[in-house]
């Protein structure tokens, strides 16, 4: 499989913070991918890097072309949700239609209307006139509606009740997913994407600590709970992360045989929010 | 350029347009409004018999002459609507890469596929070209009101209107000497449009500050290093409308085609280069 | 090269300005254009204190 996004090394400094040290990142072609960090970790940062909205140094290419030199081109195969409400506010909703139709030469204008019309958002409105999940709505109408193969989402459901959530990436999966696409999501909120993922990226700090596929999770890490008279046995492992579950140890493997571990109980696959948790951990022990 | 690399353009201004109605269409229609007000209102000031007598002068005093000719003397009713026109480009180029920066729209608008070159050139293109032209069509229809106006008065005080009929066709003759002398201000100016589009591209805040304060130093710094004072002089002989107001359709040749005017331009497009450059740097 | 101008805005904005005023300069010079040192009229540049009442009578 054909990676979307490779980078390597890539440096973002912001006067005496640095951003991002040294990230190298690989996304396979088709994939759904998580990128998933607490806040400040450096995802709005790494996602606008790929889409040329920020000047990084080292080597970065995006569906083949640079982005920070190539970024109009590369816009029209790539299409970018941001955390924020950025959708001009005083633009009617007719008018952003128009424009995207305008400058955008795989946009289909029929498709963006029918999304429309299954929304309540009235067309002559001016996007300031709308509530937060009204326009980010219409922003996910207005980028499914476009034939790209890469989709950035930056936090994209943020300050969205449930509802609009849930829709929302009921939206992606069913009308925008295809198998070929590729789509990269940022989150804080982990439980609520962790069935649509099929490739995982943990960053913290600048730094990335974990790009995998979801299917290779379960070769890697294994989460089991053990009875006291084994922890010992269990630390000669060295586990990446153990907490206590209701008066019980459980204690999470990196890279141990599920052979190995069979004899301290029932193995499971750590939940991605729970891996998260050891990886994070396991990253700032060193 | 194909055609949907020209729908795109076309498509860049009319956003500038959406987005700046308000300077370029309610402002000068409000003018005019204000304009129009004033003089009908002096009108009434004076006794019917004035009147007549001063619309039968102004009908007669235009009557046979060439609207070519007597186009210059209506560009004096285009004055207000220029200086307007001018301060609002001011503010217009200061904003125009800051603007969307500061309420983040940026990200919108360069996740589109749109060069920074076309987004750059799509606003020089607004303030020589397209905002001019509104305030034309405003003028326009202030010249419409104005001479219907006049007829009216003519067929009441039963006077030979068929002066009225030159003198609007002289105004609407002046509203293209306007327009093309907005056109040639702009590209005249073209140092001083690309150095507040290049601090416009480049300040995090207060772009104004910035393109002033850099001015002023740069100027010192040019005499200290030089001891010469290009930079400075730059602006004070650009500012003699002699150099950039249209009279005739002959001056259109002699005002565009001149070293000055081209070596303007050239340096001009030096800093319009930088702003597109600058253009990268969103954050 | 590329590298060191469009390196951060204020790199990119020093050699926009460096290449502007070279060329202004250099231009100047080749064709002989004036290079007038502005005259200021304005009565506070000949400000001599130790004449402060004159000064405030000429300046009326």
């Amino acid at each position: 499989m054909t990676n979307i996004v490779h980078a390597r090394s890539l440096q973002k400094s912001y006067g005496s913070f640095q951003a991002l040290k040294n990230v190298d990142l690989d996304i396979p072609e088709g994939s759904i991918c998580g990128l998933i960090g607490p806040n400040g970790a450096g995802k709005t940062t790494t996602l606008k890097a790929l889409i040329g909205l920020c000047d990084v140094e080292g080597d970065l290419l995006v569906a083949g072309r640079d982005p920070r030199v190539d970024r109009h081109k590369l816009m029209e195969d790539v299409c970018f949700i941001a955390d924020v409400g950025i959708l001009p506010k005083w633009l009617k909703v007719s008018q952003v239609i128009d424009y995207v139709d305008g400058v955008h030469p795989k946009f289909h204008r029929e498709k963006a209307l029918q999304l429309l019309s299954t929304t309540s958002i009235p067309s002559n409105k001016r996007i300031k006139e709308l509530s937060k999940g009204m326009v980010t709505q219409l922003h996910l109408a207005l980028v499914m509606s476009i034939d790209v193969s890469l989709l950035v989402l930056d936090e994209p459901t943020l300050g969205l009740d449930i509802i609009y959530r849930k829709e929302f990436y009921d939206r992606l999966l069913n009308d925008f997913y295809d198998g070929n696409r590729t789509i990269i999501i940022s989150t804080h909120q982990v439980e609520e994407i962790e069935t649509l993922l099929s490739h995982l990226v943990f960053i913290n700090a600048g730094t990335i600590v974990l790009n995998a596929a979801m299917t290779d999770l379960e070769d890697s890490f294994t989460e089991v709970i053990v009875s006291p008279e084994l922890r010992s046995a269990a630390d000669a492992l060295h586990p990446i992360h153990e907490r206590e579950l209701l008066g019980k140890k459980s204690y999470t493997f990196e890279g141990v045989p599920r052979a190995e571990l069979k004899q301290f109980g029932e193995l499971f696959t750590p939940s991605v929010a729970d891996l998260f948790v050891a990886k994070l951990k396991d990253a700032n022990h060193g | 350029m194909d055609k949907f690399a020209l729908n795109q353009f076309l498509t860049l201004l009319k956003r500038e347009v959406l987005e700046h109605r308000n300077l370029f269409v309610l402002a000068p229609a409000f003018l005019a409004l204000l304009l129009l007000f004033a003089a009908f209102w002096i009108s009434k000031q004076f006794p019917r018999d004035q009147l007549a007598s001063g619309v039968a002068y102004l009908a007669m005093l235009f009557d046979g002459l060439s609207p070519v000719d007597m186009a210059p003397v209506f560009m004096i009713g285009a004055i207000p609507f220029v200086f307007l026109l001018y301060t609002y480009a001011f503010v217009y180029l200061m904003n125009s890469l800051y603007q969307d920066r500061r309420d983040l729209s940026v990200l919108f608008w360069q996740s589109m596929p749109v060069s920074n070159l076309k987004t750059v050139l799509s606003k020089v293109v607004t303030i020589a070209a397209v905002a001019p032209f509104f305030y034309i069509a405003v003028l326009f229809g202030v010249y419409l009101i104005a001479m219907i106006w006049l007829t009216l008065l003519g067929i009441q005080f039963d006077i030979e209107i068929v002066g009225i009929g030159y003198m609007f066709l002289a105004a609407v003759v002046s509203l293209v000497f306007v327009y093309l002398s907005a056109i040639v201000t702009a590209l005249w100016l073209f140092p001083s449009v690309g150095w507040l589009l290049l601090f416009s591209a480049f300040a995090k805040r207060t772009p104004f500050m910035w393109a002033a304060g850099v001015f002023i130093l740069v100027g010192f710094l040019e005499d200290f290093l030089f001891g010469s004072q290009y930079l400075a002089n730059w602006v004070e002989s650009r500012a003699n409308p002699n150099q950039y107001v249209i009279f005739s359709f002959g001056d259109l040749v002699d005002r565009l085609f001149n070293y000055d005017m081209l070596f303007g331009i050239f340096v001009g497009a030096i800093l319009i280069a930088g702003a597109v450059l600058m253009r990268r740097f969103t954050d | 090269m590329k590298n060191i101008f469009l390196k951060n805005r204020y790199t990119l904005l020093l050699t926009v300005l460096a290449v502007y005023v070279l060329v202004l300069v250099i231009e100047g010079a080749i064709t002989g254009r004036e290079a007038k040192v502005v005259k200021f009229d304005n009565p506070f540049f000949d400000l001599n204190l130790n004449n402060f009442e004159e000064f405030m009578d000429n300046r009326d």
